[in-house]
């Protein structure tokens, strides 16, 4: 037996071997929008896919990006099914007993509620409600521990999933990461609001790597230091997410964080 | 398609069946359509594999030496009575993780594979499957599970000749080699052929499980397509379609298998003609 399976597995090793060459590839959700998601051609688009293939210009690497469902995407970086991972992620202290993180290329941003218009949320005080988030998110976590003693936490597979159960009435409110409901909001005709300010959770958006990838992680780190200097990185953020966070300081993101911290105080001061 | 279109079938369409007909035929369902090209092929291929690995199993099982009679059924047993989709999900992972296995001898360090607690132990053992490596593994472990159900077809076909029409043709004075392969094949396929039209139905019944590994096919565009989205950048915002896009499958699948029917009847009316034992 041993006989006939090597010269095949040397065979194969041989076939195999051009296609084991230094191309990197990149795992992507393909259903989170703007992130990334299937634009009308069937393709991999979006801000990371974009951001993704500038990075690798920048670092002189052939890269390749590939869908890849979101609950095993961690499992199926450590199988060894690609490189790295650029799927909207944020770097929290969990995941990085897992996987190496490069330095984050989208900052720390509210995650945010959104329900119907005209259900009525006590936002600070939120009870017996039946909450939808996608599952295995850090908003799923933070739910969890925070909300989930008093109501019901429903996850999904898919971002897509809870916008559907909102609509259907399987649940009352959705959380979700600043920007991927932007969009579906701007475009439900007034049936959706958010409501709240909004939640701090999470870190930065990173590129995930396997831990002893460190070599790889020099190489993105470089790039993304040298597109959030030359304005790339929020270029690709205004083209996507219509608006900040940035990473350069200008006269609009410092005025923008001057009425969001006054309007902050304002809310100290009233209670 | 609509840029394609002449103006005068153009305004044949109200504008919302032409929103319809350019919603139809963007990149995404193009992509879909197009992804029949690997139901087809993954179903031909299987089926070639399931007729070698069928008449070895059949030619194993008949053997007059035991050892090869034992392994034809201990194969044709074993297949039969695990579900496919374990093989589909168990025999690409196999097969690749025994390649790894073999280049991680060749290339990885001993004290790599000694002390590295990931698979394969080295980056350079690892295997980058494409689409195209998983379609072909999927095929094979589909030509495995099937080709044990064509072995005992064929097993029990080979069987079925009568032995009179054997005896016969050795009084007529044809030798041993001739009455094998011009009487008993021959004939074999007559009773064969309905047995083996069933298999390659559940065969392409079985082509739906690619969608498992990775392989973009039919199920899964219908699958994606069907999701529900409210991006507008992402195509046109929609609920949850999945229903009709399932529906879609459900057709496609009975059509094949319909025309399947008719060629297999064709086939059957071809191997049987001239035998008065099993015409109709």
């Amino acid at each position: 037996m041993k006989k006939i399976i090597l010269p095949v597995a040397l065979a194969l090793s041989v076939l195999t071997t051009p296609v084991m060459a230094d191309k990197i590839r990149i795992a992507t959700e393909g259903a989170y929008a703007p992130w990334n998601f299937l634009d009308d051609d069937g393709k991999l688009a979006g801000f990371e896919i974009d951001l993704g293939n500038a990075l690798c210009a920048e670092a002189k690497l052939d890269c390749e990006f590939k869908a890849n469902e979101w609950d095993s995407i961690i499992p199926n970086l450590i199988a060894g099914n690609y490189n790295a991972i650029m799927a909207g992620m944020s770097i929290t202290a969990e995941r990085q007993k897992k996987i190496l993180f490069s330095n984050e290329y989208y900052p720390v941003n509210k995650s945010k509620l959104a329900t119907e218009s005209g259900t009525k949320v006590d936002v600070d005080n939120i009870k017996g409600m039946k909450i939808g988030v996608q599952g295995a998110t850090v908003q799923a976590d933070w739910l969890e521990k925070n909300l989930g003693a008093d109501n019901t936490i429903k996850s999904y597979e898919k971002s897509d999933q809870t916008v559907a159960a909102l609509y259907g009435g399987e649940v009352d409110i959705v959380l979700a990461g600043d920007g991927a409901y932007d969009e579906v909001i701007a475009a439900s005709k007034g049936k959706l609001v958010f409501v709240g300010p909004g939640y701090d959770i999470g870190g930065g958006i990173g590129i995930g790597m396997l831990k002893t990838n460190t070599e790889l992680a020099g190489k993105f780190n470089a790039a993304i230091a040298t597109l959030k200097a030359n304005g790339t990185v929020d270029t690709l953020i205004k083209k996507y997410f219509k608006k900040g966070p940035f990473y350069s300081v200008t006269m609009d993101s410092l005025k923008d964080k001057i009425s969001a911290l006054s309007a902050r105080v304002d809310a100290l001061e009233k209670k | 398609m609509l840029e394609i279109m002449p103006d005068w079938l153009l305004s044949w369409f109200s504008d919302d069946s032409l929103e319809m007909i350019d919603y139809l035929t963007n990149g995404k369902h193009l992509t879909w359509y197009a992804s029949v090209r690997y139901t087809l092929f993954a179903a031909v291929l299987s089926a070639l594999f399931a007729i070698g690995f069928g008449l070895i199993g059949a030619a194993l099982k008949q053997s007059g030496f035991f050892l090869f009679r034992w392994i034809g059924n201990f194969y044709t047993a074993i297949v039969r009575g695990i579900p496919d989709i374990l093989f589909i999900l168990f025999f690409p992972l196999a097969i690749e993780q025994g390649v790894e296995y073999f280049i991680a001898r060749s290339k990885c360090t001993a004290e790599q594979i000694a002390t590295s607690v990931n698979w394969p132990p080295c980056e350079a053992a690892q295997w980058f499957l494409t689409t195209n490596d998983y379609l072909l593994m999927a095929c094979l472990s589909l030509g495995l599970v099937y080709g044990a159900f064509v072995a005992n077809v064929i097993y029990g076909a080979l069987q079925a000749v009568p032995k009179g029409q054997l005896e016969a043709a050795s009084a007529y004075g044809f030798n041993q080699k001739q009455i094998f392969w011009k009487f008993k094949i021959r004939q074999m396929w007559a009773y064969a052929l309905p047995g083996l039209s069933n298999i390659w139905m559940l065969l392409i019944k079985a082509t739906a499980f690619l969608s498992l590994l990775q392989v973009t096919d039919i199920v899964y565009w219908a699958g994606l397509l069907g999701t529900a989205n409210y991006f507008p950048s992402a195509g046109m915002v929609h609920p949850n379609w999945n229903f009709q896009y399932y529906f879609v499958l459900f057709v496609f699948y009975i059509l094949l298998t319909m025309v399947s029917e008719k060629f297999f009847n064709m086939l059957q009316a071809k191997a049987s003609r001239g035998m008065s034992v099993v015409e109709r």
